[in-house]
């Protein structure tokens, strides 16, 4: 069951490095990406102050996360207890980080990016999954 | 402990592999992507600016085009310098606010237009050219004005060219000169004089807005905050010294400005 989990996080992880590599390619190719689901917010999203840290942009850092939340959880999943853990820490920050930029969006920018929903979405369920694993842990040992 | 490390043993290279591969396919996806993109080119091209120093020294920086697009006093203590592209939502957004900052201070304050047009956008440069034609006829803030609360419909019409020229037709310019000067060198010699300098100052982000030459967060491009800042520089510059708020635009030369119809103690552009 957990292995289980572990396999649909590393999925997750997956869809994420797609999410945030898009937005990475569209900022570095200048390409403006389709927003149909929320108007014109990513274009507003996308080109705010918030969307960039030193310099890089967000999904860079998005990438970067998503891999090593991918990465840690294929190693769980093969048995090093270790590194689930650390996903569980990771995720936990990413989830925290994703709940920031939806303030942010909500309550600065004014506007949402359905990328950087989407981006939310798949961290938060990271950071469920973890603590489902959490919550199973003895279920598996009875059986 | 030791049945995990066990199975960890028996399979630790499929782990790696798995995510040696993920890494070698995510690369492989993005090297195509990135070659593969029209806009893309060869290479890396950051949206707004290369990065990122926020320091920026405006006094070093080029002049961008002069006279300035400004309104209010050519002489009034506190620069607000704005640059904003009219494709840009966020500029959009921002538009009715700069334009209540403007009624709320008037000659108080000079406001100073900059065009800083986003290489995402494909029509924004062609509108900022389209604004200075309409400036070398003395309607600059007209066709501003109709471009920015028209942002939508021209953005998505293939046929922007000729909504300019409808947009030139309904301020009362000479469509002839019009399309004349948005196809020659003086209205595009501007605009790319402000984007050399908002590229000079590492804008990362379009609107952009200096209050003596501070630059404001887009959290603060609101009515209140922005009218407590400008009253708060309006008040540091009675205290203190008069400071010369704008390298770029001395009194002499933009009182020349042709293209500041609205310019000396017209508050607030027309609609």
């Amino acid at each position: 069951m957990k292995r289980t989990l572990q396999f649909i996080a590393s999925a997750i992880a997956l869809i994420g490095i797609a999410d945030a590599m898009y937005l990475t390619i569209a900022h570095y190719t200048a390409t403006e990406v389709p927003c149909a689901l929320t108007g014109a917010g990513c274009e507003m999203v996308l080109t705010s102050s918030y969307a960039q840290i030193f310099g890089l942009p967000l999904g860079v850092y998005g990438a970067v996360s998503y891999f090593a939340a991918f990465a840690l959880a294929i190693l769980a999943a093969y048995g090093n207890q270790t590194a689930w853990k650390l996903f569980g820490v990771l995720a936990t920050v990413m989830a925290g980080f994703s709940a920031y930029l939806i303030f942010v969006q909500a309550y600065y920018i004014r506007a949402f990016c359905q990328y950087c929903l989407l981006s939310a979405l798949t961290s938060t369920t990271l950071f469920v999954l973890f603590l489902i694993s959490l919550a199973v842990k003895p279920r598996s040992e009875t059986i | 402990m030791s049945k995990p490390e066990s199975k960890k043993s028996g399979a630790s290279g499929v782990p790696v592999i798995i995510i040696v591969l993920v890494a070698i396919v995510a690369i492989v996806i993005a090297l195509a992507y990135w070659r593969g993109t029209p806009s893309g080119g060869a290479g890396p091209r950051p949206t707004p600016t290369p990065a990122a120093s926020n320091t920026p020294n405006m006094s070093s920086a080029p002049l961008g085009a002069t006279p300035p697009n400004y309104l209010g006093s050519p002489n009034a203590a506190v620069t607000v310098e704005e640059f904003a592209d009219f494709q840009c939502p966020s500029c959009g957004a921002t538009h009715p606010v700069m334009k209540q900052i403007q009624g709320i201070f008037g000659s108080r304050i000079k406001f100073i237009f900059r065009h800083f047009p986003l290489p995402m956008h494909d029509k924004a440069y062609d509108a900022a050219v389209a604004a200075e034609a309409a400036g070398m006829q003395g309607k600059f803030w007209d066709m501003h004005n109709l471009l920015y609360t028209n942002q939508q419909i021209w953005s998505a019409d293939p046929n922007y060219r000729q909504v300019f020229k409808g947009y030139a037709e309904k301020i009362g310019l000479n469509v002839d000169k019009f399309e004349t000067d948005m196809a020659g060198i003086g209205a595009k010699g501007r605009v790319d004089a402000d984007m050399q300098r908002g590229k000079a100052l590492n804008l990362t982000s379009t609107p952009t807005i200096f209050i003596n030459n501070k630059s404001v967060a887009y959290a603060d491009m609101n009515v209140p905050t922005m009218q407590k800042m400008i009253e708060d520089a309006l008040k540091d510059t009675q205290a203190g010294q008069p400071q010369a708020a704008q390298p770029a635009a001395k009194p002499s030369t933009a009182a020349n400005n042709s293209n500041s119809t609205a310019s000396s103690g017209n508050a607030a552009p027309k609609q």
